[in-house]
């Protein structure tokens, strides 16, 4: 999972290490007496923003210019309390305001059309990039080994028209924005906007960044950064630690709020699939998951020992699906899901809970044998799909099973008819799809 | 790109070689890959220079210390062309660098199968490999398959490409490596076979952007049509309809965009280049993109399409699906609409196919419609569940490392446990033989006269007398001066398959015989079967295989645990110690079903001449009836291996016997005399007379 940065952690640590202009700042802590004097040297005037993982903070409204130190305290205070888009802050802080007659956007970032790092420089700043016509901005390849110059800086600078007595100070400035971005294993990063004072200064104002987790040159960063409040989950906080305890094999959840069906999934792109069909049909899956990747036993038994722990009292139906593997062994996983079931049901009373499963691929028909086995145990009602019946089509029905199996009393189920206006029945006695076309 | 056709990255003879080749998942599929393809020529592993995976099909593998190594290493017809990296992220620069400086000239496709190679990392391999003119797949490939020519790399396909694989007319293109195997097998179903399989990767940068597979599938003579599996992230398909739009590419596709249900939701898919950055990354905004190209909607599945020129037209460009299950409907279609053949007939309908239901309570509680009749399951797998089912009576667990790992004992610095029982209390509350049937078998006795039938196998196994082999064993290291635990080894090392070890072949005899029967409850009389008629068939059986053979002069397998060396003189015969066990039984009104099978088959020998007397059913087949009693039921709920039910017979005797062993040897070391058990060289006899020896 990529790991992001905002801009309070680029003025306390990066920026300073790499030479990189930026405003003076204080933290939300600071006293009465330090802001005051703060606003004095700034002029009078400065800017209070939500240290905050969520981009578009002006358009949210959540950052405001103060000018008087009581004024920033209460500001302050508010400002460490603001959520957007489902993220809280971590704390606030109050920067310099920079007075500026030009803003200039930049970003660095690994382009799909080049394969390789991409810098993006417009005489534009301040807005979305997605805002910019493509005339007012220009992005030029890097060449990973060699790394960005200051003359493709200044040769970009002045194809924008940007104003000569300014090209070489902001090329010698993306240079070393281009050094913080390789040096510490970032995947993108953005500066956007460089202000530029009218004796010619210029300020890094904004920065966001995200870090490539698998690169090693972040490990040594990625242990001083601040923790966030992510709004994880119990059980996405405690996979998330699982998840990164090994390489083998995937454990990776993201809650989705649902509340039918617990979905037990194989593959990045098996998941993603089942788990469209399942909303689409009502399935309301409590979240998405991917356990691919060749799993072994012990792995795949604590993946399932945690999704259970945290979730099976809630769900409705269990849903075991992926698609055809080509290198994890169904015998292993199944085994290892097969152990953790019967040791909750041990832990936790027995589960009334319907079971379907789909899956193809090596030792399959070993796997099956071995689950077959434990839902019987275990008196767990099941249906068990090979890989000739397409995920989708499983999905779809475990959706409706789950429909089912959710309501509170399964009499209200069996008074009603059953809810049959959007779909075809289950017949699977000939295909119409073969039929139609 | 280097390659010019999809042919140029894979072909039949095309030479492989792996990194990292010793590596769980590696030599894994390089097995697998042989036995399909037989392409690898050799791999490398750092540190492990000399070795050799064995495989059971192709060729065996040699393992060098280094990709210098290997080019030096291997003769020059076996220079491998291709190179597969499964090395560690760490490690993939590195090897790719390697392979790239000591296989210039040479090498043509680098595969980058690992998962979690930094962006940083991809990039610059991507610029060592485009400098030196090399294709590069990856990073996080899953392989590619070439159906025509029956070869792969990587584990597309799993350990059975056939299964899903069969050559055609269309190419998949997936940003998911299961989704290669899954279209390709929803395609066969529909009778449509695959030209190539190609999974691309789906990290932040893929190495091969769709635009140039593009042009590869348009230059390959077997792709008739092209299927996309798509995934949001990177600008790689808009590109790639650039292309399509200017006419390099003017096949139809068949796309399915994943993803787009779960826009808006802050959720991250699996796939690290999943990641929507700008709006034209989205998922919604490729399915827009392919839908105005295609210039029709996606298949609505209940439409009729009638054949117009415009709807031609379209189906020329291609078309999208809003579900990954209509991809063989859409693909059939442009065949039928575009005139292209099927390549097979279609082998199955794509319906719901449940192989095992069971609703329990449920099938009275939830709507009739929503209740499915269990279908078959297709071969293979049909005919590989009843191969399983009936030759496996009992569990077949999956196999792991149990190097620090035990079912049977624990031990958390306070409390050992055995199967999760406290010692302590079992020492207090149970006796020996109940502890040994709790250890061996997982659980506790069943049925409380089962120790007691444990402990009588015990004592009875203990000897029969010194001169058997398993007594003298112990007597000869006495003799040598042997420390107790090295006699007891001494006569452990003296039982086996003709002494002690016969009652692992009478639990695997009446497997054989009971395998096909209903019995669950050994101890049942009222078990429904026709012992008689059971053992009749398994002596007349006997009789004519004995027959054959001795008519053919061949030596013939004798029914287990049936005769006595020293008790055989009666017209009826008994062993003495398996008298007392039956009388227990009795006297207890206790039966057991393999020990009246035992002595009913005594009988039917003699009625069907396969013996001249009633032959005594000896302690062993005792032994191995108490066992198979208190396995029986354990093999049937799968609960225990096989295997281990065949072992506790003969464990039963060897921990009887090694018993004795202690017996025969204090006795010998304390009366005996050093070397006492030495035979004189006058007493022995030489069979073969003295002869020179040759020249060295």
């Amino acid at each position: 999972m990529p790991v992001e940065i905002g801009e309070l952690t680029f003025l306390e640590q990066l920026a300073k290490q790499f030479d990189i202009p930026v405003p003076e700042h204080l933290a939300a802590d600071a006293s009465r007496s330090e802001i005051r004097s703060a606003l004095e040297r700034w002029g009078g005037r400065g800017i209070v923003k939500p240290d905050i993982l969520a981009g578009k903070r002006g358009k949210a409204g959540e950052i405001s210019v103060v000018t008087t130190a009581q004024e920033a305290m209460r500001k302050l205070k508010l400002a460490t309390t603001v959520e957007i888009k489902g993220r809280t802050a971590r704390t606030a802080y109050i920067a310099q305001y920079i007075p500026s007659e030009q803003e200039v956007y930049t970003a660095i970032t690994y382009d799909s059309r080049w394969l390789g790092p991409s810098f993006t420089i417009s005489m534009t700043g301040g807005v979305d990039v997605e805002q910019i016509g493509d005339a007012k901005k220009k992005t030029i390849p890097i060449d990973i080994f060699k790394g960005l110059d200051a003359y493709q800086a200044s040769d970009m600078l002045g194809s924008l028209g940007c104003p000569q007595k300014l090209i070489s100070l902001l090329s010698r400035t993306f240079v070393s924005f281009w050094d913080m971005f390789i040096t510490t294993g970032m995947r993108m990063a953005e500066i956007n906007p460089w202000r530029i004072t009218p004796d010619g200064k210029i300020y890094a104002c904004d920065f966001k960044g995200v870090f490539d987790n698998s690169n090693y040159r972040f490990g040594e960063y990625g242990r001083n950064l601040p923790e966030y409040p992510e709004g994880k989950t119990e059980l996405e906080e405690d996979m998330a630690e699982w998840d990164a305890a090994s390489h083998r094999g995937q454990a990776h959840v993201a809650d989705l709020d649902g509340k039918k069906v617990l979905p037990i999934l194989f593959g990045g792109g098996a998941s993603t699939i089942i788990i469209e069909t399942l909303l689409e049909y009502g399935g309301d899956p409590i979240f998405l998951s991917d356990f691919g990747g060749n799993p072994p036993y012990d792995r795949m038994y604590g993946t399932i020992e945690r999704c259970l722990k945290h979730k099976l009292a809630d769900a409705s139906l269990l849903l075991i699906l992926g698609g055809k593997a080509n290198n994890t062994l169904i015998d292993v996983t199944f085994q290892a899901i097969s152990d953790a079931l019967r040791d909750y049901c041990e832990r936790n009373g027995p589960v009334q809970i319907p079971v379907v499963v789909g899956r193809g691929g090596p030792r399959l028909v070993q796997g099956m044998l071995t689950l077959r086995k434990t839902l019987e145990d275990l008196k767990m009602p099941y249906v068990m799909f090979g890989p000739d019946t397409p995920i989708t089509l499983v999905a779809e029905y475990a959706a409706r099973l789950a429909d089912v199996a959710g309501r509170k009393s399964l009499n209200d189920a069996h008074d009603k008819p059953f809810d049959n206006t959007h779909d075809r029945p289950f017949d699977n006695t000939h295909d119409r799809q073969e039929q139609k076309i | 790109m280097r390659a010019k056709t999809l042919s140029d990255l894979l072909k039949e003879s095309d030479r492989i070689a792996v990194s990292n080749i010793t590596g769980r998942e590696a030599s894994k599929v390089s097995i697998d890959s042989q036995s399909y393809c037989n392409n690898i020529v050799g791999g490398w592993a750092l540190g492990k220079g000399g070795q050799k995976i064995t495989c059971g099909k192709g060729d065996d593998i040699p393992v060098f210390a280094n990709c210098a190594d290997l080019m030096k290493g291997l003769p020059p017809e076996k220079h491998p062309n291709k190179i597969v990296v499964y090395s560690p992220p760490q490690a993939v620069y590195g090897d790719v660098k390697e392979a790239i400086t000591y296989g210039a000239g040479q090498i043509e496709t680098i595969f980058v199968i690992t998962e979690h190679v930094s962006v940083e990392v991809t990039a610059k391999i991507h610029n060592l490999a485009e400098a030196a003119g090399i294709d590069l797949i990856g990073c996080n490939t899953l392989g590619i398959i070439n159906a025509h020519d029956r070869i792969r790399v990587g584990a597309v396909g799993g350990d059975d490409p056939d299964e899903s694989f069969t050559p055609g007319s269309a190419t998949i293109v997936s940003n998911s490596g299961n989704m290669v195997n899954t279209i390709a097998s929803y395609l066969a179903s529909a009778g449509i076979g695959t030209s190539f399989g190609i999974s691309t990767g789906k990290d932040t940068l893929i190495l091969t952007p769709l635009a140039d597979l593009l042009q590869l599938a348009q230059k390959d003579k077997n792709t008739k049509a092209v299927i996309l599996y798509v995934e949001p992230g990177g600008l790689y398909e808009a590109e790639a309809l650039e292309l399509a739009r200017s006419g390099g590419f003017t096949k139809p596709m068949v796309v399915y965009v994943a993803g787009g249900a779960l826009e808006g939701k802050s959720v991250s898919l699996g796939h690290a280049g999943a990641v929507v950055e700008g709006g034209a990354t989205s998922a919604s905004a490729k399915a827009t993109a392919f839908d105005e190209y295609f210039g029709i909607e996606p298949l609505d599945i209940d439409k009729r399409y009638r054949k117009t020129a415009e709807l031609v037209s379209s189906l020329k460009r291609g078309i999208r699906v809003r579900s990954l299950h209509y991809i063989p409907a859409a693909t059939q279609l442009v065949f039928r609409l575009l005139g292209i053949e099927r390549d097979t007939p279609v082998k199955r309908k794509m319906v719901l196919n449940p192989w095992f239901v069971n609703m329990q309570d449920w099938g009275k509680r939830i709507p009739s419609r929503l209740i499915l009749t269990p279908g078959k399951a297709p071969e293979p797998w049909g005919g590989q569940f009843r191969r399983l089912i009936k030759s496996e009576l009992g569990a077949s667990p999956s196999r792991r490392a149990m190097k620090n790992l035990s079912h049977a004992s624990s031990n958390d610095g306070e409390v050992t446990r055995i199967h999760g029982r406290d010692l302590p209390e079992l020492m207090a509350k149970r006796s020996f033989a109940e502890a040994v049937i709790l250890y061996w078998t997982g659980e506790e006795a069943a049925r409380d006269f089962e120790p007691k039938l444990v402990e009588m196998c015990l004592i009875a196994a203990l000897t029969n007398g010194p001169g058997t082999i398993s007594a003298q064993g112990a007597k000869l290291s006495a003799s040598a001066g042997n420390s107790p635990n090295t006699a007891m080894i001494a006569t452990l090392a003296a039982i086996g398959d003709f002494h002690g070890g016969n009652g692992k072949l009478a639990v695997k005899f009446l497997a054989n015989v009971f395998r096909e029967t209903p019995l669950i409850d050994p101890y049942d009389p009222d078990h429904g079967l026709d012992i008689e008629a059971m053992a009749l068939e398994t002596a007349r059986k006997f009789k004519k295989t004995k027959d054959d053979k001795k008519e053919a002069g061949l030596d013939y397998e004798r029914i287990p645990c049936l005769g006595h060396p020293i008790f055989n003189t009666k017209e009826v015969n008994y062993d003495p110690r398996e008298r007392v066990i039956s009388a227990y039984l009795a006297e207890n009104g206790i039966y057991n079903v393999f020990l009246d099978f035992y002595h009913k088959l005594a009988a039917a020998m003699l009625e069907v001449g396969a013996a001249t007397k009633i032959w005594a059913v000896n302690l062993d087949a005792a032994i191995a009836t108490v066992w198979m009693g208190i396995a029986w039921p354990r093999l049937r709920d799968r609960s225990i291996t096989f295997n281990r039910a065949a072992d506790l017979a003969f464990l039963g005797f060897a921990l009887g016997r090694v018993a004795g062993g202690a017996g025969e040897y204090l006795d010998h070391r304390d009366f005996g005399t050093p070397m006492d058990m030495r035979i004189g060289t006058k007493d022995t006899t030489a069979l073969t007379t003295p002869k020179p020896l040759g020249k060295p």
